[in-house]
């Protein structure tokens, strides 16, 4: 995912800059871009891109006009991705906005072309039989009130994660659960990017959901697939670890009514992108 | 007359997509959007579904070709699918070509209107189909020499051509099928065996009667449209002009390469459309539109790729005509009849499947030209 965008002016100054990931050090980091700018101002990349590594991220740079371009993002991302963004991004900027930024001006316009070009949209599909807590979990995942009565899904409920959680799009695809609708799980999974198989933690539902992970892994074999044990506070409830035993997937514990669960849920899922991302690449 | 219209496309990302709809003040939710989709999942042999949703009476229209669209009419308290079905049909295909070709073209109130619609796919089109399948010409191509032949002899010859174990014999032989070229059938208790009943050749022909009808529909041009075909199929030496007819072993070879190219421009329906209209008469871009009542950019751009696949030419300002007419031809496979006899001899087939293939050969074509 694309954590950060900057665009430097001749004089090394800030001309636009969009973050979409939080950062403790932001003036350490800024303090930094503005030394590399004036650096690169001294050197002919030949309009070419080049990254180099930092900690856990990768920071993208290029030199267009008397601009200087960096995008920061994952390590785990596609690199040749990432360039094609800022190729992109590079083109908009010089054709449409550097006469805006030359003349001072306010960039009107470019931050929407911006979201257009760096934000990417990530299918999280949420699977599992009639009465397990998807639609519970969509609700936590979205910080929404639960409501009081059991209203089962039709076909598939499409909802997208509010946009603090990165600048990644994460669009969420609760599958009803009913046995009727089984005929459109395979479809629905298409282009998933990460599963999330949830199972009500009984030993019948656990056993009965590892088929949900053979359709999975036949359907999506790309898509990362992790288990959650849900209603964890119901005494007939396996252990988390006893669930992922018996999917073979990585599982973790869940009560989905419960709202302290949620900062934790979407780092799972942050993370299962992100190493889904991984594996694709080393694949 | 529906009451509304409105075209739906199940995107893999952000889910059910109301592209278009008439008129613009319907709404409508997810659930229902889900119900419709759900039906035609359930029922996948249909392409036309009637479905009660709450106050909604939705007939709804899928095309396999193009997966996840859906074109949806909300029929009027009093109107019965059974009656509109035809129209119903016409209209769907219509407006899915249109949204995959040329979306900003879609006018959905004018097709409602005057009810435009467009043709179910013919049997050129279906014939097309083979030769756009790679691995189906080269079953067609095993069964010309061969004949007859157990399905799972051909299964294991296909595996080995194809160089895969997961190749399908029931999806590659589906078009040869689908269009009459084989016919597979049970004999004896378990042995299934492909019969070759047709066989087929894809060329283009001059296009005879939009030259003869030229010199009177438009003498001025006749002469230089004359001129044109002659240049495509006879040019002066030493260029050789088209002739499909020359043998080629090599698949590489212009004449299988140009065979595709037909293929597929009969296979895409608005532009079979046009090519269809010309057959009869050199038109202009608007005549065109008025009698297939395709809007006029779509018709330009279908003779515009038209013309770069050497179909069509504009033979005068704003007059296009075909330049060459890609034919689907279809013919008794005489030349099998020895090969049955010496399979037959060399036990090779049993009398029982030898003498079911003369009687499909001979329901095939009796009654034929």
């Amino acid at each position: 995912m694309i954590r950060s965008i900057y665009i430097l002016g001749p004089q090394s100054n800030m001309v636009y800059s969009k973050e979409y990931a939080k950062s403790d050090s932001r003036e350490t980091l800024v303090e930094f871009l503005v030394n590399l700018a004036h650096f690169l101002g001294s050197v002919d990349l030949e309009s070419k891109t080049e990254y180099m590594s930092f900690s856990t991220a990768r920071i993208f740079y290029t030199v267009r006009r008397d601009f200087t371009f960096i995008f920061m993002a994952d390590k785990a991302d596609d690199a040749a991705q990432i360039e094609e963004r800022m190729g992109q991004l590079v083109t908009t900027f010089v054709k449409d906005f550097a006469p805006l930024a030359d003349a001072n001006l306010p960039l009107d316009g470019f931050d929407a072309k911006v979201d257009e070009i760096a934000v990417t949209m990530v299918k999280v599909a949420i699977l599992g039989y009639a009465g397990v807590g998807k639609t519970t979990t969509l609700h936590l995942l979205r910080g929404e009130t639960l409501p009081l009565v059991h209203d089962p899904t039709i076909g598939v409920s499409i909802k997208k994660l509010p946009d603090e959680v990165q600048n990644a799009n994460i669009v969420l695809w609760d599958l009803a659960g009913q046995s009727r609708f089984s005929i459109l799980w395979a479809k629905m999974i298409a282009n998933a990017q990460v599963v999330i198989i949830v199972t009500d933690s009984t030993l019948e539902n656990v056993l009965r959901s590892k088929k949900l992970v053979s359709l999975v892994k036949e359907e999506v074999p790309e898509a990362k697939v992790i288990g959650i044990a849900n209603k964890q506070d119901l005494p007939t409830a396996l252990t988390p670890e006893r669930v992922g035993q018996i999917l073979s997937i990585p599982t973790y514990e869940l009560v989905a009514i419960d709202i302290s669960y949620r900062d934790r849920l979407i780092q799972i899922i942050r993370r299962a992108i992100l190493e889904g991302k991984a594996e694709t690449k080393a694949s | 007359m529906p009451e509304a219209v409105f075209v739906v496309h199940l995107d893999d990302y952000q889910g059910f997509i109301v592209e278009k709809r008439y008129p613009a003040s319907f709404t409508l939710n997810e659930k229902v959007l889900n119900l419709i989709f759900y039906e035609h999942e359930k029922e996948s042999k249909e392409n036309l579904r009637y479905t009660e949703i709450e106050s909604f009476r939705v007939a709804s229209f899928v095309d396999k070709a193009h997966h996840g669209w859906m074109v949806c009419f909300v029929l009027g308290p009093e109107e019965q699918l059974e009656s509109l079905r035809r129209p119903i049909l016409g209209m769907g295909r219509l407006i899915l070509e249109l949204m995959i070709e040329a979306p900003e073209t879609v006018r959905l109130e004018h097709i409602l209107e005057r009810q435009s619609s467009l043709d179910e796919i013919g049997e050129e089109q279906k014939y097309a189909q083979v030769f756009l399948t790679p691995s189906s010409a080269l079953l067609l191509e095993k069964m010309e020499s061969e004949g007859v032949e157990k399905a799972a002899k051909i299964s294991i010859w296909l595996k080995g051509q194809v160089q895969t174990d997961s190749v399908d014999l029931r999806e590659v032989i589906k078009p040869l099928m689908d269009s009459g070229l084989v016919k597979v059938e049970v004999i004896g208790k378990t042995t299934e065996t492909v019969f070759l009943l047709r066989d087929l050749f894809g060329y283009r022909a001059p296009p005879v009667k939009a030259i003869t009808k030229a010199k009177e529909s438009v003498p001025q041009l006749a002469a230089k449209y004359l001129e044109q075909v002659t240049q495509f199929f006879t040019p002066p030496p030493p260029s050789k002009g088209y002739n499909p007819t020359i043998p080629s072993d090599d698949p590489n070879s212009p004449v299988f390469e140009d065979r595709e190219r037909i293929s597929r421009v009969l296979s895409k329906s608005l532009r079979y459309t046009v090519l269809n209209c010309l057959r009869e008469e050199p038109l202009t871009t608007r005549q065109i539109a008025d009698k297939t009542e395709l809007p006029e950019e779509v018709v330009q751009n279908a003779l515009s790729t038209l013309q770069s696949d050497h179909v069509t030419a504009e033979i005068g300002e704003g007059t296009w005509a075909l330049l060459t007419d890609p034919v689907m031809e279809t013919f008794m496979p005489e030349f099998i009849l020895p090969v049955i006899a010496k399979k037959l001899s060399a036990k090779e087939i049993g009398p029982d499947i030898a003498r079911r293939h003369l009687e499909l050969l001979s329901e095939a074509w009796s009654g034929r030209k």
